[in-house]
């Protein structure tokens, strides 16, 4: 890894950034809403809303909105939110934190899940087993989040009342507690990324089983454990830390979904609150938010991903 | 074209899948007439009626015949996602085409900028262009095509560029072609085979999509039977009634796993590889 | 003395969806120690289903018919456990493949991976296995063997990484190993080094030995017996070195045909010195210089060389040498720095390159796969050529009958031909411009032996007939030996010899040159 390369990567983000930010912001101001009347309600006085106008800047030009929103965020000043009047900036962030909380687990979840089982089914090619796991991952991939939720709701929360329906307890609260209310979120969230990712592992298992280097291995009489571990594992594993990095966008949009049917007060809730209320300061920021963390993901798989594989070329 | 049908068919995905969706374009088509009742049609006698030879599917809150609101929504859901992702894959095939020909800074420019307009979940994308376009659902429609845009002109551009490094399209080069007979006659024809495998795929997606923006409430609106729409209503009476909710998400959850099947069985249909 | 290897009557089916197919007909050889048995074929001939079955690693759809046999020493294979193979792969037999930069695991160090098999089947300790593959590396001479231990396969050439592979092979000291055509993807002279070192380690360690390869010359060399296969069964076996002097069956004496002897010029005629083509100070980059990255070195630096009316260039040389970028430049697929002068018109740039000069000069392409077009027709293919250089669409017939193909051919697409038919119709897609001038780059590579000798005869007879000038650009030195009225030899993007077969014949040639002519296997006798 050449300091260059570590460069390279890093203006990738800063764009990233940057392009989001425009689309952001240029796709939420031309949001039919005049933000002063958000501010002050329909029976506001014309003198009132100008007043505001003025305050707020809503009279420039749109690249000088841009600019005064864009200085402010990278002093880490997101705004003030139009509902609630209190300063977007923490809030979101303290969303964020519980929105990680239920990415990371229902992440480590999949790994768990889809891994083995894409690799089994590699193993199994062609046998009832393989079947098994595609079947699955058809359905996983064929049932949305919300139907995902609303189902497992009727049979566990609701039917056999094994879980708690819906809700958010701080893990610092009562951990157990918390992890009750976090099982059908996390569940319904990595559902279809254990239907993706197995078939990717599947796959690449298929491509490495079929190569020449594991014919050597086996031709060399190493037990099917050794090869098996030693040298399917790391090959097959490596393609899949890029997919699991590019599911990190779907993993975000889901739990949008899956936070506003558990009622989990995450960054996705607070989006589709501020996106009804039309609260553009947090659609700003929660966007911004996500995307950012969407592109730390990534860089940070690419960077695992060097770290790993030696073959990594540096272009 | 009639070959690769063939070839659709000895798949078993492509049989699956396009029986599921002759069963789905005729519902699209006929939906109206082939539903015992009117979706409409309320029955305050007959409101949460289970499952039966009466209703098949059940009734639901306003007494409304479930399979006849699934059948009739259907030309509701399905259309629009798949008009929306062909036009959404239109749009993103050329912009990955033109980044490919183009190359270089262009093309480095170009695919930068897809990756970063990616880094927007497409939810989030289609919730953003929803609530600024308003709700409904030729605006979800719109909001899909969009957010399907960017991965295929990211998929098209990986795709013509190998199609490129092949030799035939250096012999056209060589011969002295012009820009407009390499890309339209040379490349083109080799490219479409794994868009459209991929396009279907993502017609899944979409109608996933649609329903999810729909169960927000962004997009079909009341008292129209999307089926995503018909999900959001009945959550309300998931106790007293839960075929209400499980009809509609098994319509959903078909319908994507038929375009999935589909998807699979066409990328085997039309690579002719090596039969050995 | 008993055999190490004995195959006796062994048969082997694929099962396809076509129904089964016959890979392997009642294949009988033995092999006595200390033997090296040369097992030649050509592609589809089923030369390295028999190394997979005789390593008993068959693919899922392969059915062995009952009768056969195969034995190692005193080991019935077909009846071993897959338990009781284990301890006698990699330390009774082992094997060496093709493509050493496939072969190895890239993402484990070339130390782990030669010393895994020590641990393994001498129950060495991590660390004296480590120690003994160090050695065993030296022993392969490969220079700094400590520091190789530690790289990974993608820091070693292809030549390091086979000769890794070999001592892997060795490690054990086993009684058989299976070669199965170990220098095809190395250059010429890597692959002739390796062979020198198989024979030093072959009079050490008495090892027997089944080589593959489709390459007869190279086998007649290494080997003390040569078995021929065609379609899964061997038609016949001979010491090595009757098997050019005195072939019995009629396939063997196609097949010694095919093979291209140096001395036999198949190229008679003299060309006047009138400069058709020339390339003046030539040079190709593939990539500029960017933030972050400095401008590699040029593919080809600066290269002068001219072609004649009707003569036939060769260009020689190994992969990476710059040959396939002159065919670059000079069909306008890569920008170039210097000048081309076709028939004395300067040609500075790719944009010259008009009509006038695309039609006069075409090229035909390595892989017959990727040449062709999948999506079109052959009757289409064929007709572009025509149309934009002013030919007539109804001469189809007659271009395909050129190259030896019947005319319903027209309505055929690419995946229906055969390699070598769809290089014909590459050829006459070349030829539908009346060119002055045709680069063939590799045309020959992926080609069987014979293939190889029926396209080269159809490219002279096109020649005598059009009186059309080649550019031959080719890595096999013998066959351009036979039709080159002058070779150029490059090494790293720069001519390091250009000579006429006058030269060559006195002796006039570059150190290096004779360096590549020592390593190309010639037919013996």
């Amino acid at each position: 890894m050449t300091l260059a390369w570590l460069l390279r990567r890093f203006f990738t983000v800063l764009y990233t950034l940057l392009v989001v930010s425009v689309l952001v912001f240029g796709l939420t101001q031309i949001l039919p809403a005049d933000a002063a009347v958000t501010l002050l309600g329909e029976n506001a006085t014309p003198a009132a809303l100008a007043a505001v106008r003025e305050r707020l800047g809503l009279g420039d030009p749109a690249w000088l909105q841009y600019w005064h929103w864009l200085s402010a965020l990278l002093q880490g000043d997101f705004g003030t939110s139009m509902r609630t009047s209190q300063p977007v900036g923490p809030a979101m962030f303290t969303a964020l934190g519980r929105s990680l909380l239920l990415g990371g687990a229902s992440l480590v979840v999949m790994l768990v899940i889809a891994v083995p089982l894409g690799m089994w089914a590699a193993l199994r090619r062609g046998k009832a087993a393989d079947l098994m796991s595609s079947l699955v991952s058809y359905l996983g991939v064929s049932f949305p989040e919300f139907v995902t939720a609303t189902l497992l709701l009727i049979v566990v929360a609701d039917y056999f009342q094994l879980l708690p329906a819906t809700g958010y307890v701080p893990p610092g609260e009562d951990l157990a507690d918390s992890i009750r209310h976090l099982i059908l979120p996390v569940v319904t969230v990595s559902l279809i990324m254990v239907a993706h990712v197995s078939r990717m592992v599947r796959s690449e298992t298929i491509d490495v089983l079929n190569s020449d280097y594991i014919r050597a291995a086996r031709l060399k009489g190493l037990p099917p454990r050794t090869v098996l571990l030693r040298h399917v594992l790391r090959n097959a594993l490596l393609p899949t830390v890029t997919i699991v990095a590019l599911d990190v966008g779907y993993l975000l949009g889901g739990i949008i979904v899956v936070e506003e049917i558990f009622a989990i007060p995450g960054i996705g809730r607070a989006l589709i609150v501020a996106i009804t209320s039309r609260d553009l300061p947090s659609i700003q920021a929660g966007a911004v938010i996500m995307a950012a963390t969407y592109a730390v993901a990534n860089t940070l798989a690419d960077i695992a991903y060097v770290l790993i594989d030696r073959r990594i070329r540096y272009d | 074209m009639t070959d690769a049908l063939h070839r659709l068919l000895r798949t078993p995905q492509g049989v699956l899948g396009l029986g599921l969706l002759a069963v789905l374009v005729l519902a699209c088509l006929l939906g109206r007439s082939l539903a015992p009742y009117s979706p409409e049609a309320m029955d305050f006698a007959g409101r949460f009626a289970p499952p039966g030879a009466r209703h098949w599917f059940g009734a639901d809150q306003l007494g409304r015949d479930v399979l006849s609101r699934l059948l009739v929504g259907a030309s509701s859901t399905i259309p629009l996602a798949v008009a929306a992702t062909f036009s959404g894959a239109l749009v993103g095939a050329c912009v990955g085409t033109l980044s490919a020909y183009l190359g270089g800074r262009w093309d480095e420019a170009i695919t930068r900028t897809i990756d970063a307009v990616m880094a927007i979940p497409h939810l989030l994308l289609a919730l953003i262009l929803v609530s600024t376009l308003g709700k409904g659902s030729t605006n979800a429609a719109l909001a899909i095509a969009i957010s399907v845009a960017p991965s295929m002109a990211r998929v098209t551009r990986s795709v013509a560029l190998s199609v490129r490094q092949q030799d035939y399209v250096k012999a056209a080069i060589a011969r002295g072609e012009g820009a407009g007979w390499i890309v339209l006659r040379e490349m083109l024809p080799n490219v479409a085979a794994p868009l459209i495998i991929e396009a279907t795929i993502r017609v899944a997606f979409a109608v996933m999509l649609f329903a999810t923006l729909s169960f927000l409430g962004l997009g079909a609106q009341p008292p129209a039977s999307e089926w995503g729409l018909m999900i959001s209503e009945a959550r309300r009476f998931m106790h007293q009634a839960p075929w209400i909710l499980v009809a509609p998400a098994l319509a959903i959850a078909t319908t994507a796993i038929c375009f999935n099947l589909l998807g699979d069985g066409l990328r085997d249909a039309l690579n002719p590889r090596d039969e050995r | 003395m008993s055999p190490v290897l004995a195959v006796a009557g062994y048969s082997l089916d694929y099962v396809t969806r076509e129904g089964t197919q016959r890979v392997l007909e009642d294949v009988t050889l033995a092999i006595a120690p200390g033997e090296v048995l040369g097992l030649v074929g050509e592609s589809g001939s089923g030369k390295t289903s028999l190394a997979w079955a005789i390593m008993r690693h068959l693919p899922g759809n392969a059915r062995e018919a009952a009768g056969g046999s195969l034995r190692l020493g005193d080991v019935d294979l077909r009846a071993a456990s897959a338990r009781a193979l284990e301890t006698i792969r990699g330390r009774r037999m082992s094997m060496v493949f093709q493509d050493p930069s496939t072969a190895l695991n890239p993402t484990l160090s070339i130390g782990r991976q030669v010393s895994e098999v020590l641990v393994r089947h001498r129950g060495l300790s991590e660390k004296d296995a480590w120690q003994a593959a160090t050695e065993a590396l030296a022993h392969v001479d490969l220079r700094d063997p400590a520091g190789l231990m530690k790289r990974y396969p993608h820091e070693a050439s292809g030549g390091e990484k086979q000769r890794v592979v070999i001592a892997t092979a060795f490690a054990c000291r086993p009684e058989l190993i299976v070669f199965d055509e170990p220098t095809t993807a190395l250059d010429v002279i890597t692959g002739a080094r390796i062979l020198e070192l198989f024979g030093r380690l072959r009079a050490e360690t008495g090892v027997s030995a089944l080589y593959i390869s489709h390459d007869l010359a190279l086998v007649a060399r290494v080997a003390d017996r040569v078995a021929i296969l065609e379609k899964g069964r061997i038609v016949e076996e001979a010491p090595a070195d009757r098997i050019f002097t005195a072939p019995a069956h009629p396939y063997t004496r196609r097949l010694v045909a095919a093979v291209p002897r140096p001395e036999q010029r198949l190229v008679t005629d003299q060309v006047r010195p009138r400069e058709l083509l020339r390339g003046e100070g030539i040079a190709v980059r593939y990539r500029r210089k960017r933030l972050f990255r400095l401008a590699p070195p040029p593919a080809t630096d600066h290269v002068t060389l001219d072609i004649r009316r009707g003569e036939i260039l060769g260009i020689v040389g190994e992969s990476g040498s710059g040959k396939s970028s002159i065919a670059r430049a000079l069909t306008g697929l890569a920008d170039y720095e210097g000048d081309i002068a076709l028939d004395g018109r300067r040609i500075g740039s790719v944009k010259d390159m008009d009509r006038t000069y695309r039609k006069a000069v075409q090229i035909v392409f390595q892989h017959p796969d990727s040449s062709l077009n999948p999506r079109q027709t052959v009757g289409d293919i064929l007709a572009r050529p025509l149309r934009l250089y002013g030919g007539d669409v109804a001469t189809i017939p007659a271009l395909l009958d050129e190259v030896r193909l019947p005319a319903a051919y027209a309505r055929r697409y690419p995946h229906q031909l055969s390699g070598g038919e769809k290089q014909r119709v590459a050829i006459a897609r070349a030829f539908a411009a009346k060119p002055d001038l045709v680069i063939c780059d590799e045309i020959t590579a992926p080609l069987d032996v014979s293939v190889q000798a029926s396209v080269v005869e159809l490219l002279l007879r096109l020649r005598e007939a059009n009186g059309t000038a080649y550019l031959f650009i080719t890595h096999d030195l013998n066959l351009v030996r036979q039709v080159a009225h002058r070779i150029v030899v490059m090494r790293q993007g720069e001519i390091v010899d250009l000579l006429d077969m006058e030269m060559l014949r006195r002796g006039e040639i570059h150190s290096y040159t004779r360096e590549l002519i020592a390593a190309s296997p010639t037919p013996v006798g």
